[in-house]
């Protein structure tokens, strides 16, 4: 455990992060469980009343509240519970009378997770590092998505001789981002994404360096620090090319 | 995608073809529900569809995917709770008899792959944009100079 991962600084976590909107939910849920059905987790693990979405943020109250030990045991089911239980992708919020949206407050449970304790899911850490280090999550050079690009071009040389995909080209209409899992592992994405654009002879283009990613997993564990660092990548991409618009793939 | 949905709706985009086998649609959670584009995203597979057929919640009432929110980047760890959750919407995808689903999320689309191997619920899943760049009318200017008559979508 963490030296930081004591409960007051936990509960100082989430204090200037509790908002009117947060502290009216979390006092005006009466546990109604009419979240519980519209829950995939809860529906697909035999109805376990664990799986309801309201009892998925207790944490933020018993920390809080400061009536409970906070040991490795505490943080781990914690862990489970926001990870392993939750996608985060707010249907519950969509069916409660009060509208408590849980999937923004597992949220900012992992938020504290991740900032106070450094706990998070290693395959999200690992992202977060390659982002920090490459600005995209598949850990690609410059050179790398460049030349990507480059033989994707190639490839469809005898199908489509004139298609292009225009790099750092200004004052276009569209900004062009992908995931960086399309270079790694789904190149005829990029492909395909060219064609309708030569296609319908749209103005477009896509950066060769920073901000062409448009992945942003460290949202997903609360660091708001290199999630904030991601999006202005991009923007800046637009800025300084003078698009007007940025498209994300799909 | 709703770009591709503006292409087809003002016609800057012809089909050559639509879709002939059964379609439906997966509503990924940050596009759809916290993204605003349920309307679009119907129409979009509407569009490319002969015969779309709407699952159980189309829309921003939709389930996820059960790869949502980071579950998909932590690989492995997250697998078995990923697949198991995700039987809500294997259940909603047979339940249409559809062929091909159309999703557009990279997140939502390795967990429908990974659902229909797990399933066996025998679909395809795609892009949209892969639909598209397929069956679309490819103007001549594009095409090889000396073969245009044949086909270039191999």
């Amino acid at each position: 455990m963490s030296d930081k991962a004591d409960p007051q600084t936990m509960a100082d976590f989430f204090k200037p992060r509790l908002n009117a909107r947060f502290k009216t939910w979390l006092k005006i849920c009466a546990n109604c469980a009419l979240c519980a059905d519209t829950c995939h987790f809860y529906l697909a693990n035999d109805r376990k009343p664990e799986m309801i979405p309201a009892y998925k943020v207790r944490f933020i109250n018993e920390i809080l509240k400061g009536k409970v030990t906070i040991d490795d045991d505490y943080l781990k089911k914690m862990y489970e519970t926001v990870y392993y239980e939750c996608n985060m992708c707010r249907r519950c919020a969509l069916y409660c009378p009060f509208g408590i949206d849980i999937g923004l407050m597992v949220g900012l449970q992992r938020a504290m997770l991740h900032n106070v304790a450094d706990i998070q899911p290693a395959g999200l850490k690992s992202a977060i590092e390659s982002y920090k280090q490459f600005g995209n999550q598949m850990s690609l050079t410059q050179e790398d998505w460049v030349d990507t690009i480059e033989w994707t071009l190639e490839e469809m040389e005898d199908y489509y001789p004139t298609l292009d995909i225009p790099i750092d080209k200004e004052n276009v209409d569209l900004l062009y981002t992908v995931n960086a899992r399309e270079p790694k592992f789904y190149p005829q994405d990029i492909q395909e994404a060219a064609i309708i654009f030569n296609a319908v002879g749209e103005s477009w283009t896509v950066p060769s360096v920073d901000g062409w990613d448009d992945t942003n997993l460290a949202m997903f564990c609360g660091d708001l620090g290199t999630s904030k660092m991601l999006v202005e990548k991009t923007f800046k991409q637009a800025e300084k090319l003078k698009a007007k618009r940025v498209a994300i793939t799909e | 995608m709703e770009l591709y949905h503006d292409y087809l709706a003002s016609s800057r985009i012809k089909l050559k073809e639509k879709v002939k086998v059964p379609t439906t649609l997966q509503d990924p959670c940050n596009v759809i529900r916290s993204g605003g584009l349920a309307e679009k995203n119907q129409k979009l597979a509407e569009m490319l569809s002969e015969d779309f057929r709407p699952m159980e919640y189309q829309g921003n009432y939709n389930y996820c995917c059960g790869g949502g929110g980071g579950a998909i980047p932590m690989g492995p760890e997250m697998r078995p709770y990923r697949v198991k959750c995700g039987k809500v919407k294997a259940d909603q995808i047979r339940a249409t008899g559809a062929k091909l689903v159309f999703v557009p999320c990279h997140n939502c689309i390795d967990a429908i792959r990974d659902l229909n191997k797990v399933y066996d619920l025998g679909i395809k899943a795609v892009h949209f944009k892969e639909v598209i760049a397929h069956n679309m009318i490819i103007p001549d200017h594009m095409l090889p100079k000396n073969d245009q008559d044949q086909d270039k979508e191999g």
